[in-house]
């Protein structure tokens, strides 16, 4: 299993174990985490499971695709150069048994 | 039986539903079904209704208990089998195919400049009629059928074409009376989109432009394919940027207050589209099918239970929304279903709301001073599992 912890602005932190290959957005619209939408189940084609992953885990990461890179323009909460990714592209346990992310205060 | 069937209760029947009622206006009808249960056995419709957020959620989340390829659908007859009736993974092949033609880039790039154009096409021609004009059949309707003309590359054909084509296949998709004149209307515009996407797909191969019937030329997918889907995007992205666009000019002229507050900071926009779209989601209902016994909400369904997900009342399920028969766009943001959700989420998302709020809403209220409703002749609202505005006469003063 992998583990994933969404950090809310309000200090409080939802920790998952996941099936490695399960993506983030995936992981908290299943287990209901606040503040993660997920509307296009995962396409890339929306932005409301922007999360901000924390600079510890940021090397793991797979590169942001072209449709990753577009929908990171259309985020409601700004973006962040280095940190900003949605959940749908990054997959736990692949490279990165552990990660932690904050989730924004608005998705849409 | 798992724990779960045990204790989950049998379906409530709506036998007092009726399509005339739900077609007048559909709302309190889901209010009261929502307040009951999240599913209900509905013998006028002959599907089991989905009207609780909760359980639309649930239901377009999960494809291998909620099938989208359903059996006998007519859909498929008016339409062929398009990715709207295909799970994953055949759905996605299907939806890559439309590669990155609706998304915010080429919309930006390609697709802006265009639907201004036609705005100040269609907006002379509303001017011209005069006021009294009905904004839905002189403006809305030609703008959202030439924009799509002009998306999906049918340079063979005319707005008016895909007018027709749009809503004549849309009856067939609703022809649950098996009406003999609904389906040969809708079977001849199924032959004449066959026959111009036969004829335009050689020039776009030697003549390739920005269009989606141009990217299918170089993408491995086969011709029944692009033709069901073609036909699925008429249809599903005609009427709805057509309806948001009437049930938001409507809304905003209704609500003089709201109106004020989006004339004074016209990037209200964006948000008088999201909650026009949650008030009255354009497609209100579409299909699923249990693949199996299954528990939902904690309501029992059979493995094969024709299912309509009905979004439009999920859009306005209390639980979810405050207050949420008022149109308000002011309320605390939350997501809607109007799109749908999960691997069908609408393709023409990013292209509805350039168009629509982007620039024909800003636009026609600046261009046309003091637009209001025509004090003789009402707005009409009609439809349910497509709902709109039918008229919508209007009235301006001179600049």
């Amino acid at each position: 299993m992998a583990k994933v912890s969404f950090h809310h602005n309000d200090g409080n932190v939802d920790v998952l174990d996941v099936d490695p290959g399960t993506s983030l957005m995936r992981a908290a619209v299943t287990n209901g985490v606040a503040g993660i939408v997920g509307e296009c189940g995962g396409q890339a084609m929306c932005a409301t499971c922007h999360v901000y992953v924390r600079p510890e885990y940021l090397d793991g990461l797979p590169e942001i695709s072209e449709d990753e890179e577009e929908m990171l323009e259309c985020t409601a909460d700004p973006r962040d150069e280095d940190r900003s990714r949605l959940g749908c592209q990054i997959k736990a346990g692949e490279g990165l048994d552990e990660i932690e992310v904050d989730v924004p205060a608005s998705q849409i | 039986m798992t724990a779960e069937a045990i204790a989950a209760r049998p379906v409530p029947t709506a036998d007092w539903v009726t399509i005339e009622d739900l077609y007048r206006n559909p709302f309190p009808i889901y209010r009261k079904m929502r307040s009951e249960a999240p599913v209900h056995w509905v013998p006028a419709v002959n599907r089991y209704m989905v009207t609780s957020y909760q359980a639309c959620h649930t239901v377009e989340n999960n494809q291998e208990i909620f099938s989208a390829d359903e059996t006998n659908s007519l859909m498929k007859r008016a339409m062929g089998h398009s990715m709207l009736r295909k799970d994953d993974p055949e759905h996605d092949v299907d939806r890559k195919s439309y590669g990155s033609v609706l998304r915010p880039k080429a919309i930006k790039e390609h697709w802006n400049a265009i639907f201004q154009a036609n705005h100040e096409t269609y907006l002379a021609r509303l001017k011209s009629a005069g006021p009294g004009a009905d904004l839905i059949w002189e403006y809305a309707a030609p703008y959202a059928a030439e924009n799509l003309r002009l998306v999906m590359g049918f340079h063979n054909a005319t707005q008016e074409d895909m007018q027709r084509w749009s809503q004549t296949m849309i009856n067939g998709t609703g022809n649950y009376a098996d009406n003999p004149d609904v389906w040969a209307a809708s079977e001849k515009s199924y032959n004449e989109v066959d026959d111009a996407i036969d004829e335009i797909l050689p020039y776009l191969r030697k003549n390739p432009d920005s269009s989606l019937l141009s990217g299918m030329t170089s993408m491995p997918i086969p011709l029944e394919a692009i033709r069901a889907n073609m036909k699925m995007t008429i249809g599903g992205g005609l009427n709805e940027p057509r309806d948001v666009l009437g049930v938001a000019v409507w809304a905003l002229l209704s609500h003089p207050d709201q109106l004020a507050q989006v004339l004074a900071d016209p990037a209200l926009y964006p948000t008088v589209f999201e909650e026009s779209v949650r008030w009255v989601a354009p497609i209100g209902m579409y299909p699923r099918e249990t693949t199996r016994d299954t528990v939902l909400e904690g309501v029992q369904l059979p493995k094969g239970a024709r299912l309509g997900v009905v979004v439009g009342a999920a859009n306005r399920d209390p639980e979810v929304f405050e207050d949420p028969e008022s149109f308000n766009i002011n309320r605390p943001k939350k997501p809607h279903l109007a799109f749908g959700g999960g691997n069908h989420y609408c393709a023409g998302a990013w292209v509805a709301k350039a168009s629509v709020s982007g620039i024909a809403l800003p636009q026609l209220f600046a261009e046309l001073p003091n637009l209001r409703l025509d004090p003789e002749r009402p707005a009409v609202d009609a439809g349910w599992v497509f709902r709109g505005m039918t008229a919508l006469p209007v009235r301006w003063d001179a600049k």
